[in-house]
């Protein structure tokens, strides 16, 4: 209102020019874009009469009222049509700001709900190429155990027919040493296939768990001392860090001890001119609270680790690499579906330091295969 | 001397048994090849011991020792299943299962098999 009253007094004193009179448009135009429609109109309706009383005071009473009537009506108009567009576009760019940022977070909001959407694919991606991979493992697994029993009574009747032969031979002076040692060989090599034959039926079929709670700690200590004289005869020291009170567990004694004595074993066999065996127990909790402790039972020796290329093959059934006739490949496959039958796991890793790492997973409450 | 019956559907298996525990001087072995016959046999031998394959052509060991059982003179007379379908761990305990009678898998070496018929014959 101040600026018409100013624009109507710099009118009055320069005389009724046009070109001060758009000077009325400045307060219509910057009240119409900043103060809004109404006060816009205001300002339009004060403008033309501030123009009215100028004309009036300079030119005194008119002989045609009705004229500047019209004029004073025309202007009006003007200026209000002015203030109301600007009014209108000041509102429509108000408007198109708040629709901006409104779209801007509403897109935002999707790109989160995408990224979340893309990581649930991958993550249920990543399930289900295991849950593939465990499906193709049990196929296998269930090949094996067809074949084993297929192939078990066809070569076990030979070989008794190929021993019982043997034994007969062997009963008997021999004509040389010669044929005492062939003798004596044909009779190891039945012994080995049958340790072979009957190592693959038990990993295809294997007995029933006879589950008892009991200490891990007392196992390991028990195949410790069955590998006693071989840890000794190569110079391998014994490292034992096992938490003393960790809870019992279900487990099959003399299984597991079987598991243990295999592990421990391989451990030296990576260490034939000395090292140390670290054998760690203890009881951890899991990231998930639900799921409840484990026990986790680390071996760690000081050997030259396994290659790369061998890790994701090194619990497949007969796959070994040892020499052919020292191995049977089935140590380390029968190692894993013993725990496997009794709800644990164990992975094969080699540690940053050296060496190579067993990490045993024991559930305190499983729930062991049938 | 002892009598002893081996019932099994090869000959290899029948045979190298009976020449291994003969040569032991103390058993006189017989064997049988059809598991059909081996009643028969059996009845005209009147074993102190009964050795049985489990899986046999038309006739498997069970039955075979079912129908031995049937008869009074053969009732008592001790039977060693020998089985190739199951490891020597499956077999511990397995006699539980099938009346009293001991279960060997093949192959069997020749101090099982005499252990396991002297546990019988002179307990």
């Amino acid at each position: 209102m101040a600026m018409v009253l100013v624009v109507a007094v710099v009118d009055y004193l320069t005389g009724v020019e046009i070109s001060v009179s758009l000077l009325y448009l400045v307060p219509v135009c910057w009240c119409g874009w900043s103060a809004g429609r109404r006060a816009g109109l205001l300002v339009a309706a004060a403008s033309a009469a501030g123009w009215l009383a100028a004309v009036l005071l300079e030119s005194g009473p008119t002989e045609q009222p009705w004229v500047l009537v019209w004029n004073t009506l025309t202007l009006g108009i003007i200026f209000a049509l002015v203030a109301a567009l600007l009014a209108t576009l000041q509102s429509t760019q108000a408007n198109l700001e708040a629709i901006v940022v409104t779209r801007t977070a509403k897109l935002g909001r999707e790109v989160a709900e995408r990224r979340w959407a893309e990581a649930q694919l991958r993550q249920a991606h990543a399930e289900l190429q295991s849950t593939q991979m465990q499906l193709i493992e049990a196929a296998k697994m269930e090949a094996v155990g067809r074949l084993a029993a297929g192939v078990a009574h066809e070569v076990k009747n030979p070989l008794m027919t190929l021993g019982m032969g043997a034994e007969y031979f062997l009963r008997r002076p021999p004509a040389n040493a010669d044929e005492a040692t062939l003798l004596q060989d044909m009779k190891d090599a039945v012994h080995r296939a049958t340790t072979i034959i009957n190592l693959l039926l038990d990993f295809s079929k294997p007995r029933p768990l006879q589950l008892a709670p009991e200490d891990l700690n007392a196992s390991v200590e028990n195949a410790l001392g069955l590998v006693r004289i071989q840890l000794l005869k190569q110079h391998i020291e014994v490292q034992r860090q096992l938490q003393p009170d960790l809870p019992r567990l279900p487990l099959d004694r003399t299984r597991v001890e079987h598991v243990l004595v295999n592990l421990f074993t391989n451990a030296a066999q990576a260490m034939p001119s000395g090292g140390t065996l670290t054998v760690r127990s203890e009881l951890q909790q899991a990231a998930d609270a639900s799921v409840g402790p484990a026990v986790i039972l680390q071996i760690d020796d000081t050997g030259p680790g396994i290659p790369h290329e061998h890790l994701p093959k090194v619990f497949e059934p007969f796959y070994t690499t040892k020499p052919p006739g020292q191995g049977t490949g089935l140590g380390l496959a029968i190692v894993h579906r013993i725990l496997q039958i009794h709800g644990a796991s164990i992975t094969l890793r080699n540690r940053p330091g050296g060496g190579a790492r067993a990490t045993l997973t024991f559930n305190p409450q499983p729930t062991p295969l049938s | 001397m002892k009598r002893i019956l081996i019932i099994d559907d090869e000959a290899s298996i029948t045979r190298s048994v009976k020449l291994n525990l003969e040569a032991l001087g103390t058993y006189e072995v017989h064997q049988e090849n059809h598991p059909r016959d081996a009643v028969h046999t059996a009845c005209e031998v009147r074993p102190d011991l009964i050795l049985l394959d489990v899986m046999m052509p038309d006739t498997d060991g069970g039955e075979v020792a079912a129908r031995l059982q049937e008869i009074p003179a053969l009732k008592d007379t001790p039977i060693i299943f020998l089985t190739a379908i199951v490891s020597n761990a499956e077999t511990q305990g397995r006699e539980a299962s099938i009346g009293g009678h001991d279960f060997l898998a093949k192959p069997v070496d020749l101090a099982a098999l005499t252990e396991a018929i002297e546990s019988h014959l002179n307990p």
